[in-house]
């Protein structure tokens, strides 16, 4: 057993270290991940002492409660005691994840191919980025930055291997290559536990153990042969060993890409005419529903993407209330070249389009989406809807509206329109409570661009409103163009004072019902450029 | 037998000249027009060829609704359009408002329109005319608004026609169009909670003068109030002192 042991562990190993060019490893660790996001999630400053619990035990704190004597592991109350001002919150892995991502997305995008291996840690294969960047020290120094920028403190560890890098990214080292026993070895024997995401549970008794047998470096540990090891600690206590010897272990797996379901075309010739386009963009639509069906999703927000030869772009994403189907796709291409090309909006392409793109935002499973077999779209919805989609062909999407109540004070801010097959999405919450807001019965008439009336008292001089919501003067006449009536009756006052917080969007004014002798109630506005109608009750 | 004579079976038997006019002209209404497929229209089915109406309205219609298939011509008050649309969008059918930008779909919904059934169209471009004949096919209610411009017989004959093979009712605001079948005319006759600088505005009264070619004119008023949170419409209870109403 003696003899074979050695044998069975080191050859294997020996061999593969001399056969490979070292893959060198990237760490990037986020100190205090749970604390910091617990913090951040609860709104205190970095400055204030956090610590997060989980099961009446400290699972992390920040630096300051570090200094203040808080450590890992221990009880909420002494915790407490030895840091009166610590916050202590409760641990959420969702929450930490969930503000995790950013900044995986800020490394993502510097150095792709990551792996999370937990919150607050994230390592990948230096290889590309280290070469991209020049040298390990750039690309480290670039990592920090890239997420720094999004105001998290993180550092960065080089090393052959997976546990030395992530090691080395707690002491922001850069290990050369060959040299991550020589960097393991004089560090204590509890950082083989300090891991959580590359230790097993059973690691902190081995690690106590070890202690116990006088072992205090991982070197010590790693002077040991790997056959005892073995034949006295068992399974955990040899992959202990083989990180504290820097031997081969996994390399980094990246995130493997969701499905792209993104179909492009390349146009030559450039596209001038819209039935041309149009035509271009059936085809496109045709090819995105296969794709999207062999992924077994249906898209309900699609982003449709032109570029022209001069590089202009168009792009604007469709939501949808049901999902698109490859017509509803292809009417959707073509409204918005239409929009475009034939210079209906303002700003006209210069040259044909090159490029056409479609890319599905957000899709759902298909399955999700099965229609009702009772009670779903009726036969008059099916009729009504496909009559208006008609007219969408003819006129654009966007000339064909569907109102939905919204919030706000005045008649016309509480309806909001939006195209016929996008979500109903009020543009503010009508169940908000709305102090201020005329109650029924609306104007039958709004105007939609007000226009400018005088509203005179006795003396023939203009009715202001004051500062306190007042009227100035009891209004006797209203003039509204070259016509004149005399005022028999009114109502109000009503001021609203809104977004007085946004010097942009403020805006003070003052409604006020207004009866005409022998003709309409009037419903007017007070604003600083004078008085306005807004409606009629007719 | 003599004495059967005697008894007015005439009458019974036979329809008088009016209701024979008035059967000769639905006949007349049901022929397609040429090149449209004949449509199977029950005629003892008068209650789904009827568009609801608001209640006080009712009364004055013969039929006590729209008739589906009619031509419609309203002029005056925009509360009573706003009428028509809440109440055919609340039994569940689907409208569309085709240049009339300033109809509130507000009030709409107050008077309790159902505001996903109803389309609008602010801008139809140069011929609103064809927006409408596409929307009848689909939709049961179209009000178009012409913004003024008298549409020749010639398209209006197509368009009532198309009308009349889909069943979907068309209103008519706001310009000459000939051969409507009902007229109707509203006029505000007053207001209600408006003081000298107090109160607020609870109530429109509305004088309604409805008009057909099958029917003469009658004239009834009508209240439009508010109550907490919605807008409801009554017969007037007690006729004020009229004042006559001045277009702006």
């Amino acid at each position: 057993m003696e003899a074979r042991g050695p044998r069975r562990f080191a050859a294997p190993t020996g061999r593969a270290v001399s056969a490979r060019e070292p893959a060198r490893v990237l760490a990037l660790w986020c100190p205090d991940w749970p604390a910091v996001a617990a913090a951040a999630a609860a709104d205190l400053p970095a400055s204030e002492p956090v610590a997060v619990v989980a099961a009446n035990r400290v699972l992390a704190c920040s630096a300051t409660a570090r200094a203040a004597g808080v450590r890992r592991g221990l009880r909420r109350r002494e915790a407490q005691a030895r840091c009166p001002e610590l916050h202590v919150l409760q641990a959420d892995p969702n929450r930490d994840a969930r503000l995790f991502e950013p900044v995986v997305e800020a490394v993502d995008a510097t150095a792709p191919g990551v792996e999370v291996l937990r919150p607050g840690l994230v390592v990948l294969a230096a290889r590309g980025v280290v070469r991209w960047f020049g040298s390990e020290e750039a690309a480290a120094e670039r990592l920090v930055d890239e997420v720094a920028a999004l105001g998290v403190e993180c550092q960065v560890g080089i090393a052959d291997e997976l546990s030395t890098a992530v090691l080395a990214a707690r002491r922001g080292t850069l290990v050369p290559p060959g040299k991550g026993a020589e960097f393991l070895a004089p560090l204590p024997i509890s950082d083989l536990a300090v891991e959580p995401s590359l230790a097993a549970p059973e690691r902190e008794e081995l690690v106590d153990l070890l202690r116990r047998l006088g072992l205090r470096t991982i070197g010590a540990f790693a002077a040991l042969s790997a056959g005892d090891v073995a034949s006295r600690f068992g399974t955990d206590a040899v992959r202990a060993h083989r990180t504290a010897c820097g031997h081969p272990e996994r390399p980094p797996s990246g995130r493997t890409p969701p499905p792209d379901l993104t179909v492009e075309q390349r146009c030559d010739p450039p596209l001038e005419r819209v039935d041309a386009a149009a035509f271009a963009g059936r085809a496109l639509a045709e090819l995105l529903h296969v794709r999207l069906a062999a992924a077994g999703v249906a898209c309900t927000r699609l982003l449709v993407a032109a570029r022209t030869e001069g590089g202009e772009e168009l792009a604007r994403t469709w939501r949808c209330a049901e999902p698109l189907t490859p017509d509803g796709t292809a009417d959707r291409v073509r409204w918005q070249l239409d929009g475009w090309l034939t210079g209906r909006s303002r700003d006209r392409p210069t040259a044909g389009i090159e490029v056409l793109r479609l890319e599905p935002v957000e899709v759902v499973s298909a399955g999700a989406l099965q229609p009702g077999l009772w009670g779903g779209v009726g036969d008059e919805d099916e009729r009504a809807r496909r009559a208006l989609v008609r007219v969408q062909g003819l006129l654009g999407g966007e000339a064909v509206l569907v109102g939905v109540l919204s919030g706000g004070r005045g008649p016309a801010e509480r309806i909001t329109l939006v195209p016929v097959g996008d979500e109903r999405v009020p543009a503010s919450d009508p169940e908000a409570p709305w102090p201020g807001r005329l109650p029924p019965p609306a104007p039958a008439m709004v105007l939609t661009v007000p226009p400018s009336i005088a509203l005179l008292d006795d003396a023939g001089a203009e009715v202001a409103v004051t500062e306190r919501g007042l009227l100035s003067a009891a209004p006797a006449h209203l003039r509204w163009g070259s016509r004149g009536w005399q005022v028999v009756g009114w109502a109000g006052p009503w001021p609203v004072d809104e977004y007085w917080w946004d010097p942009a969007e403020a805006r003070a004014v003052a409604r006020l019902q207004v009866l005409l002798d022998g003709s309409r109630a009037l419903l007017v506005i007070h604003t600083s450029g004078g008085w306005k109608v807004e409606g009629v009750y007719d | 037998m003599g004495e059967l004579a005697e008894f007015p079976l005439d009458g019974v038997e036979r329809p008088s000249r009016q209701e024979r006019i008035q059967s000769l002209r639905r006949r007349m209404a049901a022929i397609p027009a040429r090149g449209e497929v004949e449509r199977a229209a029950p005629a003892d089915a008068p209650a789904d060829r009827l568009l609801p109406v608001p209640e006080p309205l009712a009364d004055v219609l013969p039929q006590g609704g729209l008739v589906r298939g009619s031509v419609v011509s309203v002029s005056g008050a925009t509360s009573l359009l706003i009428g028509v649309l809440a109440s055919v969008t609340a039994a569940g059918g689907h409208a569309a408002v085709i240049g009339h930008r300033r109809l509130s779909l507000l009030a709409a919904a107050e008077m309790g329109a159902q505001l996903q059934r109803v389309a609008v169209i602010p801008d139809p471009g140069p011929d609103p005319v064809e927006i409408a004949a596409v929307l009848l096919d689909g939709m049961d209610l179209v009000i178009l608004g012409l913004g003024g411009i008298a549409v020749p017989s010639s398209r209006t004959r197509a368009v009532t026609a198309r009308a009349r093979s889909k069943g979907a009712v068309l209103v008519v605001v706001d310009g000459r169009w000939e051969g409507a079948q009902v007229r109707l005319d509203a006029q505000v006759s007053g207001y209600e909670g408006l003081g000298v600088g107090r109160g607020r505005l609870r109530g429109t009264r509305l004088s309604v003068r409805a008009q057909g070619r099958a029917f003469p004119a009658r004239t009834t008023r009508m209240d439009v109030c508010a109550t907490r949170t919605r807008t409801e419409w009554k017969h007037a209870d007690r006729v004020d002192s009229p004042r006559r109403p001045v277009a702006l």
